[in-house]
């Protein structure tokens, strides 16, 4: 769902932390037609310029709150990420990207179900890698983004 | 009198880009949707803040309805397991969730709530009571590819005897059925093959095939479209989604005579309205049984809504702005094919002699 609009064109930018560029975000809505429980986001597949990045060098901002891990996420389970707000992907990339032209390759990974499924308890234990299930897109989106 | 409704789920594109909220959505089903009034939602889609709305949104709510008329028909609802990460919820967590949803479709004036598929009979039992309290009836949608009547070799072929059986069982006149249209879609939608299509192919070529194989479905019989397909193009036809091309209707209209008195709310499913060759300002639903499934209900005497759930959008958002579906048209054009058919039954039912 949503393919070439999961990720805002015009919103990639360095992220700077105490004088030093310490990464990059860039602005993310859900790949769904409902919101979800923060909880249940497991993580994103992010690809800058060929480089695929851990699921530790990311954080996400949403809800006017500071960035947060995938951890802290986990425990949101009566937080909302509502349909219509948008969040940002911060990802740990020291001394950040060069002004220009970058391509991203995304997919998020969800959990949101339609009730108990055979996988529940193994999703528990093992969630899915981001970018091999979860959620309603299903193959990796490409995007042109420019860093201004 | 079967009613028309609007699942505001139709209009979830403009929920995403912001093009549309659910005032705006009120405002187009009242005024120019042919008589339509019901309105049905995806709580976690048009509840701000889910599942703490502030207070004022429910003022909102029931004053924007009584603004324009509207009948608060059904709330989905969704059920995720794993909600919590650190285990699968247990039926009795679930049947919390369940709870506090009827509290909210309670206070927002909703006459059925429907709940997932795999919600547990185990918990729909201990919150009976809260739902008849608020008079609530909730219902378990038929999703395609479940069948109404057990099939061999069908996943969920029994789910539907399984809630009669609970229905008989308790007496309950708060728990029953929400058919969805998707399972009388007897042939695939053009909408689906396309976006498939568009992974190896130009727009142009990708629209021009996806023709001229909905062509073939209305001109061949199954074995032989399957041949064809596999020889032709093999990446689609040989494809996970091969099943789903080639599976026909899960459920025959008539199935709706055995369940009719469980029928509480339908979902008006469906892809892509186009012009009947002909007719100009008339449409069709062409990969769906609605002219059958409306006389049968219309035969039957249904007293309840039938829903839009327009979901043609999903496959067309991989093109840019210019290749996004009008949600707003797609249902409009979706009335005028139910309203004309549902008077046309009244007029002259297919099964009155």
């Amino acid at each position: 769902m949503y393919d070439s609009f999961l990720v805002r064109k015009d919103s990639l930018q360095n992220v700077c932390k105490d004088g030093e560029v310490v990464g990059f975000k860039f602005a993310v809505q859900l790949a769904n037609y409902r919101g979800i429980y923060l909880s249940l986001v497991n993580g994103f597949y992010v690809n800058m310029d060929g480089v695929e990045y851990d699921q530790d060098d990311l954080t996400l901002e949403v809800n006017g709150q500071p960035p947060r891990t995938m951890a802290e996420l986990a425990k949101a389970v009566w937080e909302h990420w509502d349909l219509q707000d948008e969040a940002f992907v911060n990802v740990r990339k020291p001394g950040g990207l060069e002004k220009g032209a970058h391509k991203l390759g995304y997919l998020p990974s969800t959990m949101d179900a339609y009730g108990y499924q055979a996988h529940d308890e193994e999703w528990v234990k093992n969630p899915p890698k981001p970018g091999a299930g979860g959620g309603k897109t299903y193959r990796v989106c490409w995007f042109d983004l420019e860093l201004k | 009198m079967i009613h028309r409704g609007v699942s505001l789920y139709s209009y979830q594109q403009n929920e995403f880009f912001h093009t549309m909220n659910w005032k705006d959505e009120f405002r187009e089903v009242a005024t120019n949707l042919h008589g339509a009034d019901g309105i049905e939602i995806i709580s976690e889609c048009t509840i701000p803040h889910y599942p703490f709305p502030p207070e004022s949104f429910i003022f909102d709510w029931r004053n924007e309805l009584a603004r324009w008329g509207l009948k608060a028909v059904t709330m989905d609802t969704y059920l995720d397991t794993l909600q919590f990460r650190d285990h699968v919820m247990s039926h009795a967590e679930t049947a919390e969730r369940l709870k506090y949803d009827l509290e909210l479709a309670h206070k927002m004036g909703f006459r059925n709530m429907r709940l997932c598929h795999n919600v547990p009979l185990q918990s729909v039992e201990m919150v009976l009571d809260l739902a008849e309290k608020y008079d609530i009836r909730m219902t378990n949608e038929i999703h395609a590819p479940s069948p109404i009547k057990p099939k061999r070799g069908v996943n969920w072929g029994e789910t539907v005897a399984r809630d009669v059986a609970f229905i008989q069982k308790t007496g309950t006149k708060h728990y029953g059925l929400q058919p969805d249209m998707g399972i009388f879609q007897h042939k695939p939608n053009r909408v689906m093959i396309a976006y498939s299509l568009r992974a190896t192919m130009s727009k142009e070529d990708a629209d021009k095939i996806s023709q001229e194989i909905i062509q073939r479905f209305d001109e061949m019989d199954r074995d032989s479209l399957k041949a064809w397909g596999e020889e032709n193009y093999p990446t689609l036809f040989k494809s996970r989604m091969a099943e789903m091309l080639l599976r026909g209707n899960s459920a025959d209209p008539l199935d709706l005579y055995d369940i009719f008195p469980y029928i509480y709310c339908i979902h008006g499913k469906f892809y892509e309205m186009t012009e009947i060759p002909g007719e100009p300002g008339h449409y069709e639903e062409k990969s769906m049984l609605y002219p059958e499934v409306i006389a049968i209900l219309s035969d039957l005497g249904y007293d309840g809504y039938i829903d839009s759930e327009y979901e043609g959008q999903r496959s067309q958002q991989d093109m840019g702005y210019e290749g996004l579906p009008n949600e707003v048209e797609e249902v409009r054009r979706h009335h005028e094919m139910m309203a004309r058919l549902i008077e046309n039954s009244t007029k002259n039912n297919l099964f009155k002699v």
